[in-house]
């Protein structure tokens, strides 16, 4: 008798099955129109959230000094593009400026210590007097930053500041030097002053704090580094519907009935399922990833950077859409009615993306429910990319989400596998 | 003798929770090329038979044979030579005629030139040629019933199942189907056909079942099961309607074989008809009952099915 084999069997799944998801509107919205929408709406409207428009921080100076420092590094900030700069009048202490950052009003302040200028000028005159000993400390300007600032955008206006104190040095020693009139400077002389100086530093090295105190051991994405991965794991996982109705949709109809009258093994009928749910799961991720690329800086927002290593970005993808297809297979063979599988379904995934991070981002999340978000598949695969994404990793990086996504997958596979069998009962 | 294409021998089935049996240790033969009816009250156990007959339950016990091989060991042999067309109309809506035969036809194996030319087959034989391209779910419950059939011979089995293939379908389809079963049968293929309708089962049949309580309780050539039932059935309809005492009254009367009330009709089965039609006057004379209308009608299925099974209901 003519047998064409598994493959033909295989081959006809997968048409049909693509066949099924092509001309379900619904589904195709769910699957793509839905996640692009949330990714560009997310990725603008986060934006300020994110700083990504990093043309203007908002800097609050509180002086205490009211001297050349102070004056110093209003001047230099306030001349700076990318810094508005406002000179807190109310503010008292630290607690001031504390208040007032986690207010929202600003997002870094800056605290010019009593004194700072008569200290700094002692210091400068050590360093002219050639005291060896270089002991005591130098005043200390303090910089605090909103926790939710990127690392890289507390760096550049801790470097400013640092900047501006430099100048303040600057003039405070030559204005020193200029009443020293007639010394010669020669080159052994000079080397030795510079050691002198070196030794007597009048400030400390600038160091961004959290105005909570804490500060979180990643640096932040950018809205559009955070909505991409989240909002297409999101999307990935959403097959969890379409493949679930169709599936109990064939079993309501009839059709598997008539496939277990004929010799077809039951893991064709389920590769023939997930191999179209799979490809999908990489047209979506490419869809988001071009969106990220190129429409939303079309609309005003930062282009997404996704890192230096694609080959991480696609295992994470093949990870992820092994988890999310385990899960709807599994999702399919537990249910009996399609009002079941959407319920079950989308609840699940919603749950799954607020607690993983995907609605809500987790720098966001209390310290506990970020503890809490380690339940979800989906905070493991927005893990994984942001830590492509933002912190630059590699394969070896996010080794741990992927196992983890597969290891997940590979459970409700198995699972999915033992509740199906074409064979009888 | 022909050869047999099914046999059964002792066949059990029990669900998991249930407190009988569903089909308790049947023996059962169908000949190759005949067309085999099995009938049964609901619950009587013929679509577990047939579910296990399919291969889509596995028998607690019994030997079972299917197209010459054991439906134990020989799974998918027994499934390239056997076709089901299921009660529920199994086809998928978003996809067209043609994508239908073509999937379940690659699904049964066929491919290339030989499934093209099958395809084309059983559209023609579905008479749906014009309609290949169209999508299932714009068809009417008729034209469904039809692809479906065709389905379920895209792979040219050696038996067919059907199970109710006539249910919710216009009168041309219906005849549409006993016809083209009829040529197939013709042509050497051996049907296997569950029917709530018994006329339909009566008029397609050579050989039936009649299954109750998971037994069979008769079995043979159509012409001999009904030969059971004796010369004829009398209806008669009084004023007013014939009572439990009327009934037992009839039972009694010389030539009458059984008597069943079956809605306002009181139903005579009998071997002599002069005789049981000259009592049963007799009688209502003598209790007073107005005879409202008689008629004398052949044996049909339908009679030796309830006076078989009963006329209670089932659930």
């Amino acid at each position: 008798m003519h047998d064409a084999g598994n493959l033909t069997r295989l081959y006809a799944s997968i048409l049909k099955e693509t066949r099924l998801i092509v001309r379900d509107r619904e589904a195709l919205v769910i699957l793509f129109v839905m996640p692009l929408a949330f990714v560009l709406i997310m990725s603008l409207a986060m934006q300020d959230a994110f700083m990504e428009k990093s043309g203007v921080f908002t800097v609050a100076i509180l002086d205490n000094d009211n001297g050349a420092v102070g004056q110093g590094v209003i001047a230099a900030f306030s001349s700076a593009g990318y810094m508005k700069t406002t000179v807190l009048k109310d503010a008292h202490d630290e607690a001031d400026v504390k208040k007032e950052i986690n207010s929202g009003r600003f997002k870094f302040g800056v605290i010019i210590p009593k004194g700072a200028t008569t200290l700094a000028k002692g210091r400068v005159q050590r360093q002219l007097n050639f005291a060896k000993d270089g002991s005591g400390n130098g005043v200390y300007v303090r910089l605090i930053s909103d926790p939710a600032m990127r690392v890289d955008h507390s760096n550049l206006v801790a470097s400013s500041l640092a900047r501006a104190l430099a100048g303040v040095e600057n003039r405070l020693l030559w204005e020193a030097v200029a009443s020293l009139s007639g010394m010669e400077i020669t080159p052994e002389r000079e080397k030795e002053i510079r050691e002198i100086l070196d030794g007597n530093r009048p400030f400390e090295e600038v160091k961004a704090e959290d105005a909570t105190g804490t500060r979180t051991a990643s640096p932040m994405p950018t809205s559009v580094q955070q909505s991409v991965p989240a909002w297409s794991l999101f999307a990935m996982f959403f097959i969890v519907i379409p493949l679930s109705v169709t599936f109990i949709k064939e079993r309501q109809l009839g059709g598997l009935t008539r496939l277990k009258t004929m010799p077809v093994p039951s893991s064709v009928v389920m590769a023939g399922k997930a191999i179209p749910y799979f490809i999908i799961n990489q047209l979506q991720i490419a869809l988001m990833l071009a969106v990220g690329f190129f429409i939303v800086p079309l609309l005003g927002g930062d282009a997404l950077s996704i890192g230096n290593s694609p080959i991480a970005v696609g295992i994470l993808t093949i990870s992820a859409s092994f988890a999310a297809i385990g899960f709807g297979l599994m999702t399919a063979m537990f249910c009996k009615t399609t009002e079941q599988s959407t319920t079950f379904g989308g609840t699940s995934i919603i749950v799954f993306a607020a607690l993983g991070g995907i609605m809500v981002p987790k720098f966001l999340m209390p310290q506990f429910m970020q503890s809490i978000s380690v339940i979800s598949p989906l905070s493991w695969g927005l893990d994984g990319f942001l830590d492509v994404f933002v912190r630059g990793g590699g394969v070896s990086d996010i080794l741990p989400e992927a196992v983890g996504l597969l290891s997940f997958g590979l459970v409700c596979l198995c699972v999915a596998a033992w509740r199906f069998s074409l064979k009888p009962r | 003798m022909n050869d047999l294409i099914i046999e059964a021998k002792g066949l059990y089935k029990t669900y998991r929770g249930a407190e009988k049996a569903a089909v308790d240790r049947i023996d059962l033969t169908v000949e190759k090329g005949s067309f085999f009816g099995l009938l049964g009250p609901n619950g009587a156990g013929k679509t577990t038979t047939l579910a296990m007959l399919t291969g889509l339950l596995e028998p607690d016990d019994g030997l079972l044979k299917v197209a010459g091989f054991d439906i134990r060991t020989s799974l998918d042999e027994v499934k390239r030579r056997i076709g089901l067309v299921p009660q529920e109309i199994s086809l998928y809506p978003s996809l067209t005629a043609q994508e239908n035969l073509a999937y379940f036809g690659m699904m049964q194996g066929l491919s290339g030139n030989a499934l093209n030319g099958r395809i084309g087959d059983c559209l023609e034989f579905a008479r749906l040629t014009e309609l290949a391209d169209k999508r299932v779910e714009t068809f009417s419950g008729g034209m469904k019933r039809r692809l479906s059939l065709a389905i379920g011979i895209i792979h040219e089995p050696l038996i067919l199942f059907l199970d109710e293939p006539t249910v919710g379908i216009d009168p041309a389809s219906r005849l549409f189907i006993f016809e083209n079963l009829k040529a197939m049968n013709a042509n050497g293929t051996t049907i296997v056909y569950t029917s709530h309708y018994m006329e339909e089962v009566q008029t397609l049949c050579d050989t039936a079942a009649i299954m109750d309580s998971g037994r069979v309780i008769a079995n043979g050539r159509m012409s001999a099961l009904l030969s059971r039932q004796g010369k004829g059935m009398i209806r008669i309809r009084t004023a007013p309607d014939p009572t439990e005492a009327v009934r037992l009254d009839v039972e009694s009367l010389p030539g009458a074989q059984s008597a069943i009330i079956k809605n306002d009709l009181l139903e005579i089965q009998t071997q002599e008809p002069e005789a049981a039609i000259e009592g049963v006057l007799r009688l209502l004379r003598e209790k007073n009952v107005k005879l409202l209308s008689i008629s004398h009608g052949a044996a049909d299925l339908e009679g030796l099915f309830l006076s078989l099974t009963g006329t209670h209901l089932r659930d």
